[in-house]
This record gives structure tokens, sequence and C-alpha cells, in this order.
């Protein structure tokens, strides 16, 4: 599906394109952000990982990474926490890298 | 993912530009659209990790293929123009530009980014137009920062701030993120880091077949027209090749008569015939003014961001009887 999507922009989230002429019309009443749902699979931490990673961006952003090793996992979570300041705890990391590896992991500690 | 909103009415909507400029002003969209000379440029769009997947480990950030990227006419006014009605003092060196979007979390840092003054031509712009409408709402409206042959990390959407400083501005989304190891080969492998990074800045040189895709059904003896587009960071295009025996050999497609200017996609076309059944490998090799084309996929070297990917693409198509 790769190649032929290259040639539109990639608008794919475009809500409304406006002319002049709907401008006033469209604008006042304002958009509606897409949303699309990324279920999480259920397993143990999944409470306190949604809460901690859905804060700031969807949980789809997480599963775009695809099967991780827990090394990789840890990493993310730890990045998240000095890069962007997400308020995590550093008690709480293991629940989280446990969760995220056990259901998205690809086997490999390291 | 930042907190965008949703409703910008744009009869009260200004850009406000300060810092170290003669008089700090507010310029509406009305008067952007009316008192400024409108120039145009086709542009290509591209974000700097498009075709991140393709690197080994995974490097951080969105984990797409080949499509993030596009190319479009834009239409506004030039930056420097905009700038001029301020004024900018002796002492300005960079120029800061944010825009309406806001982190969700209030201590992430915003999405600001820098340009050096110095850097400023008379091609970059602000738009209010795409290919002759209105700025598509999450596209960036109701205005951009179009700096054409940089990547899309410039591309400041929903531009609301310009603050001109005489000194480098310190910002997480230029100092710590979009950069690229600053050596030759712009690489460097997991366990041994670059200690120092430059920003991806401009695009390098890559082309994509569009036509035919991975998987396409394609008829001995019979012409294929192979298609895709290619482009750099304003250089320009010099030729596109094609190779139907795994980069030995490379034949010239046909290009496009370039009238859409240097930033735009330049679109090729190689006719061929395939002469034997079975799977068919096709590739497209890019080379620009300045010499530089692209390497084999496998010869691209890592980096932790996985930015600036130009591999040579290849499509393999079934030629059946
Ligand atoms: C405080 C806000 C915040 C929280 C909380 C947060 N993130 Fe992020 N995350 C971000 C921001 C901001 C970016 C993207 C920055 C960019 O565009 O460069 C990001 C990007 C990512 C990315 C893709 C980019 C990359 O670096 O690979 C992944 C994966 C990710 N986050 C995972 C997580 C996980 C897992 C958690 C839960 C532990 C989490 N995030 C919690 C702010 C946050």
């Amino acid at each position: 599906m790769k190649k032929v999507t290259m040639l539109a922009l990639t608008a794919t989230m475009l809500v409304t394109s406006l002319n002049a002429e709907e401008k006033k019309v469209e604008v006042q009443k304002g958009i509606k952000m897409p949303y699309m749902a990324f279920p999480m699979k259920p397993g143990k931490g999944m409470y306190s990982t949604k809460g901690k990673c859905n804060m700031c961006h969807s949980w789809g952003y997480v599963l775009n990474q695809g099967p991780q090793s827990k090394a990789f996992w840890r990493k993310k979570v730890i990045k998240m926490i000095d890069v962007f300041q997400a308020p995590i705890r550093n008690e709480d990391i293991d629940e989280v890298v446990e969760y995220l590896y056990a259901n998205y992991g690809n086997g490999e500690e390291g | 993912m930042p907190m965008i909103p949703t409703y910008i009415n744009p009869n009260y909507f200004s850009i406000k530009i300060d810092g170290e400029v003669e008089k700090p002003v507010k310029i509406s969209l009305d008067s952007l659209m009316r008192d400024f000379k409108p120039v145009e440029i086709t542009s290509v769009l591209q974000c700097g990790g498009n075709s991140r997947s393709a690197f080994h480990p995974t490097p951080g950030g969105i984990q797409w293929g080949p499509g993030a990227m596009g190319c479009a006419k834009w239409k506004g006014v030039r930056l420097k123009d905009v700038l001029a009605k301020a004024g900018l003092k002796k002492n300005a060196s960079w120029i800061k530009f944010h825009g309406l979007e806001k982190p969700v979390y209030t201590k992430t840092d915003g999405f600001v980014r820098a340009l050096e003054l110095s850097k400023l031509h008379d091609k970059i712009i602000i738009a209010y137009e795409m290919n002759g409408e209105a700025l598509p709402y999450l596209n960036g409206y109701p205005v951009r920062l179009i700096l054409p042959g940089f990547y899309s990390d410039s591309w400041v959407k929903m531009l609301s701030n310009i603050t001109v400083t005489s000194v480098k501005p310190k910002l997480h989304f230029m100092d710590h993120a979009y950069r690229v190891p600053d050596n030759d080969c712009e690489c460097e492998t997991p366990d041994n880091l670059a200690p120092k990074t430059k920003p991806i800045e401009e695009m390098n040189v890559n082309s994509l077949i569009g036509y035919p895709t991975s998987g396409t059904k394609v008829k001995q003896g019979t012409e294929l027209i192979v298609r895709g587009v290619a482009f750099d960071g304003g250089h320009g295009i010099a030729k596109v090749e094609i190779s139907t025996d795994g980069g030995s050999s490379w034949q010239e497609a046909v290009l496009d008569d370039g009238s859409q200017g240097p930033y735009a996609y330049r679109s090729f076309r190689y006719t061929l015939k395939p002469a034997r059944t079975g799977t068919l490998t096709i590739m497209a090799r890019a080379t620009n003014t300045k010499g530089e084309t692209q390497p084999f996929a496998q010869d691209v070297k890592w980096n932790r961001g996985g930015y600036k990917y130009n591999g040579i693409d290849e499509v393999n198509v079934e030629v059946v009887s």
C-alpha cells in the first residue's frame, strides 16, 4: 500500500478543506479531531500503563513500534520520563516495562 | 498528539513578530493576504523520518514506510517581507517559530523551531494556500511556514509567533531532535553513537517507483511503463536510471520537463518489455545536479533517529505469459 499514497500529501487526517466561500460557516463550527481506538491487550499492569502511556499521545504511537525487546521498552519508558517529563515514578517503571514486554515483546531481553 | 485548537477564527488570527526587531508587529491573516506580494512555489514536503522502518535496529520515532511525503503548490508571502515589516535589528541572528499547538503536558517542551538568519532566502514563505485552497486544517491552517528543500520538521504549522533573537536559542526540538551524526556518512551504530550531531535540514536525493507496485502481474513481451518521482533539496534532478538486473546496469528514464521547479517532484517514466516470466525486480536511482546519488538499500547506514533514508527503491513484479 506504500507506493500509491506517496503522490497525495500525507493529509490523511484532513478533516475539512475550506475555500473562501465556506470559510466563515465551517470554521465557526470548529473541527472534530479524528479519533481512532487502539485497544490495549489485557494483562497485568494494563491499567497502570494505560494511565501513564496514553496521557500525551495515543496507544497507537506505542503499538507502531512493533514487537520489541525488554531493553527497548525500558529505554523508551525512560526516554519519556527524561526527555518529555512524563510523570512516572521510578518505582513504577518496572511494572510498565513488564506489561509492554509481556504483551508487545519480541522474546528478547536485550 | 499535541494540543491543537479545534477552532481558529481567521478573522482574528494574527502572527506576532517580536524580539530583536525595530517595532514588534501583529500581522492579521487579512493583511498577510492583502499587504504583501503573493508568491507561489511547488515543493516537496517530506518527513525526515520517511521510510524509517527500513532501519534496524528500530530507531526512535514513527515506523513508517515511504509514504511520509507529498508535493504541493504553496501560495503565501515571503518570510523576508514579513520580517521587514517589523525591521530586524543589527544584532538579529536567529528566527524562532512557534505555532498554536501546545504540548499535552505542560512540562514537556513546546514544538518551537529556529532558523539561522544567514539561511534565510527568498523561497521561504508563510503559506496560506495549498493547491489553490486554504490550508487543510490539520496541515497547519491558517498559515504554515514553508521551507522548500528542508525536511518538514522545519515547516511549522498554525504559525502564530516569530521571535527574532541575537543568540542561538536553546530548544529541545532543535538541539536534541531531528539531528543526524555530524560525520561524513551521517552514520553511527547503537553501541557507538556519534559524539556530535547536526540538524537534518536539507533533503538528500531520493526517488520512488509509484507504478508498478510490488506483486503486480504483468504480461511477458508487453510494454510496461514504470513511473515514479524523484526530488532532492533543491539542486534539481539530473537523471533517474532504471535497473532490471539487480543494479549491474542502468538505463536512463525519461524525466518530465521540470517546469514545476527544482523543489518539486520530478516525475519519470521508463518503458520496458519483460522478456522472461517469473519475478522481475525493477530499481530506480536518482542523481542530482551536484552528482549526488542514492545508495543501494543494503548500504544505507544507521542513525539513531532513523532520518534521511534514501536507499534505492525496488519493486518486484510477476511476469506471466
Ligand atoms: C509527558 C508526555 C508523554 C508521556 C506520559 C508519554 N510520552 Fe511517549 N512521547 C511523548 C512525546 C512528546 C513524543 C514525540 C516526540 C516527537 O515527536 O519527537 C513521544 C513519542 C513516543 C514514541 C515514538 C517516538 C520514539 O521516541 O520512539 C513512543 C514509542 C512512545 N512515545 C512511547 C511511550 C510509552 C511506552 C509511554 C508510557 C511509558 C509514553 N510514551 C508516555 C510524550 C509522552
